[in-house]
């Protein structure tokens, strides 16, 4: 108790002051040109870093790597090339300028300018509004799951608690410093994250040994995996099989692809100055991803030698089969109490910067794309301060109601839905406003339309994990799921993204294209 | 064996893993004096940009 407390005071006054740093550096637009704006390749790469890899990934993604083993490696990969090389390379040169040239603050805003469109910035903001509260839920599950499991109290006690002071830290001034306290909190992260990825493969006789220890232990995976397409713990799934498709489509390409959706992520690339900056981070954005993401998936498959060695037990057993928890039992269970209470400030800087983030899309996609753009019709009025907090006060809410009825095992699931849901929805009208001068206004808005409905009628009716856990087949259909092996196992995102881009170019063939002189202006600069 | 691998896709997606990494680090480098001049010292656009980043900012909690 002593470290924990040690650290978590030494933690939050660095954060505090970051915070206040960060407000302080914005204050005055004088401050621009002396720049006192200018980001530090290094503050931009762990901050976008940060805010991309959070609890999630740590607690929810590793425990899924203890499920399905070493396949998850290639989210990692994923996570590093489309994360950081493709969206800051291919999307994020062109967001800071577009960006600038239509002067938009918010992700909806820039695709509701470039098309001229208030419907497409209010609807964006909606559905950033509705479901961010579900992946916000999953950050802070992720940590509350290892409180439970360190300090040994209810879960949602746990919960309940980190929500109480995440929003603390959102409403005293959090939202107002988030690239400074993101990037001190992405140094804990990295470090942390190190030590245990070096510590595991030492403790396991290296590289080579760990991963063939993990071969050896093959035939303990459980009857029921091995019959769905698990072939050990450090192979692929057997291609085709259920969890084939499960791990591939969900797991691998549902975070991996949908990254570039993500609304709290894009935001950041039109704060930067120039492409140079933009280049500079580059390098730090991929290495942190590597040190968090590349190690907690390496980890997570790890925790089988670990606890087979010690308790002949594989970690989904000693869990009770509640993946969320392999990750804090292994770090309880094999680790001095001093690195423990380290790796809880750990998951606390990953689920802030995270969760303060998120709210910051959150709070302005409510007042500037919802209220502003979408139901006053481009008015600025006082009252949006007003609106806003409510909103994020009504989101702590929803978060809170989420995150206490979303089952075990959910931290991965509720993120890879997130994900899946903002990648078909948004990737292809941000990619051809960012590329297509002739993508229309029209086109956008089907575009948009139909990559949520589909992704959503697929969860709802078709992918058996959501369709089974939310009920509505069993209620219309009695059945699970409408669609036979493989479509079952098939990601939304997979069905969906395809459909909404051949949407887009279907329809921006046969309708007016958008106005040259906002085409023009927003082109300006590319 | 490649690295303790039997399973050649596991071991393309590590190492895949390490070479992305490095390729960014690589970019990166080689990209580190491009792109930092661009409009001429023309500041207009981003001052005004910058004078409503702060508005919005104030209106969150």
């Amino acid at each position: 108790m002593f470290y924990l407390i040690t650290f978590t005071l030494i933690y939050l006054t660095i954060t505090v002051y970051f915070s206040y740093l960060g407000y302080r550096r914005t204050v005055t637009v004088s401050d621009y040109l002396l720049a006192g704006r200018q980001v530090h390749p290094v503050t931009m790469g762990l901050s976008y870093g940060a805010t991309y890899i959070s609890t999630s990934a740590i607690i929810g993604f590793g425990g899924v790597s203890a499920l399905y083993g070493f396949g998850l490696t290639w989210l990692s990969f994923l996570n590093i090339m489309i994360g950081v090389w493709v969206a800051f390379v291919i999307f994020g040169k062109r967001t800071r300028k577009m960006g600038k040239a239509l002067d938009a603050h918010t992700f909806p805003e820039l695709l509701g300018r470039r098309y001229e469109s208030r419907f497409i910035q209010g609807f964006s903001g909606l559905v950033i509004v509705i479901f961010m509260p579900v992946y916000t839920a999953a950050v802070l599950i992720g940590i509350s799951r290892f409180i439970e499991v360190y300090l040994s109290i209810p879960f949602s006690t746990a919960f309940l608690a980190f929500l109480l002071i995440t929003a603390c830290f959102v409403i005293w001034g959090g939202l107002k410093g988030v690239l400074y306290t993101s990037a001190f909190q992405g140094i804990i992260m990295v470090v942390s994250m190190v030590a245990i990825g070096i510590s595991t493969y030492y403790s396991l006789g290296g590289i080579s040994q760990a991963h063939r220890s993990l071969e050896a232990i093959t035939p303990m995976v459980p009857h029921y995996l091995q019959e769905a397409g698990h072939r050990g713990f450090a192979s692929m799934p057997q291609a085709f099989s259920s969890i084939w498709w499960y791990v591939i489509t969900t797991m691998i390409m549902g975070v991996g692809i949908g990254v570039i959706g993500q609304p709290q992520l894009n935001v950041r690339f039109m704060t930067l100055k120039s492409d140079r900056e933009l280049n500079r981070s580059v390098p730090f954005a991929a290495i942190f991803i590597l040190c968090t993401t590349g190690v907690a998936y390496a980890v997570g498959a790890l925790t089988n030698v670990y606890f087979y060695n010690t308790y002949t037990e594989l970690p989904l057993h000693a869990v009770q089969g509640n993946l969320d928890k392999i990750i804090p039992l292994y770090i309880d269970r094999f680790y001095p109490q001093w690195f423990v209470a380290l790796f809880l400030v750990c998951l606390m800087s990953a689920a802030m910067s995270a969760g303060s983030s998120q709210f910051h899309a959150l709070g302005t996609s409510l007042s500037r794309d919802i209220f502003e753009q979408a139901l006053l019709k481009g008015k600025s009025v006082a009252e949006t301060t007003i609106v806003t907090r409510i909103g994020i006060v009504l989101s702590i809410f929803a978060t809170l109601i989420i995150g206490l009825v979303l089952p075990e095992s959910i931290v991965a699931v509720a993120t890879a839905f997130f994900f899946s849901l903002c990648g078909a929805t948004f990737i292809p009208v941000y990619l051809f406003g960012l590329y297509w001068k002739r993508g229309t206004k029209p086109a956008a808005k089907a575009s948009i339309l139909s990559g949520f409905f589909v992704s959503l009628i697929w969860m709802l009716l078709f992918h058996e994990e959501e369709a089974r856990a939310l009920g509505l087949c069993r209620k219309i259909f009695n059945m699970e799921s409408l669609a036979g092996h493989p479509w079952n196992m098939i990601d939304p995102q997979i069905i969906a993204l395809p459909i909404s881009f051949i949407v887009f170019i279907v329809v921006s063939l046969v309708t007016r294209p958008v106005r040259e002189e906002t085409v023009t202006k927003a082109f300006i600069h590319i | 064996m490649m690295l303790g691998f039997s399973d050649s896709w596991v071991f393309a997606g590590f190492a895949f893993t390490i070479v992305s990494a490095l390729f960014c680090v690589v970019y990166g480098i080689l990209n580190w004096r491009k792109g930092g001049m661009e409009k001429e010292g023309d500041y207009r656009e981003e001052i005004q940009w910058e004078r409503e980043e702060i508005e919005l900012i104030e209106k969150l909690p």
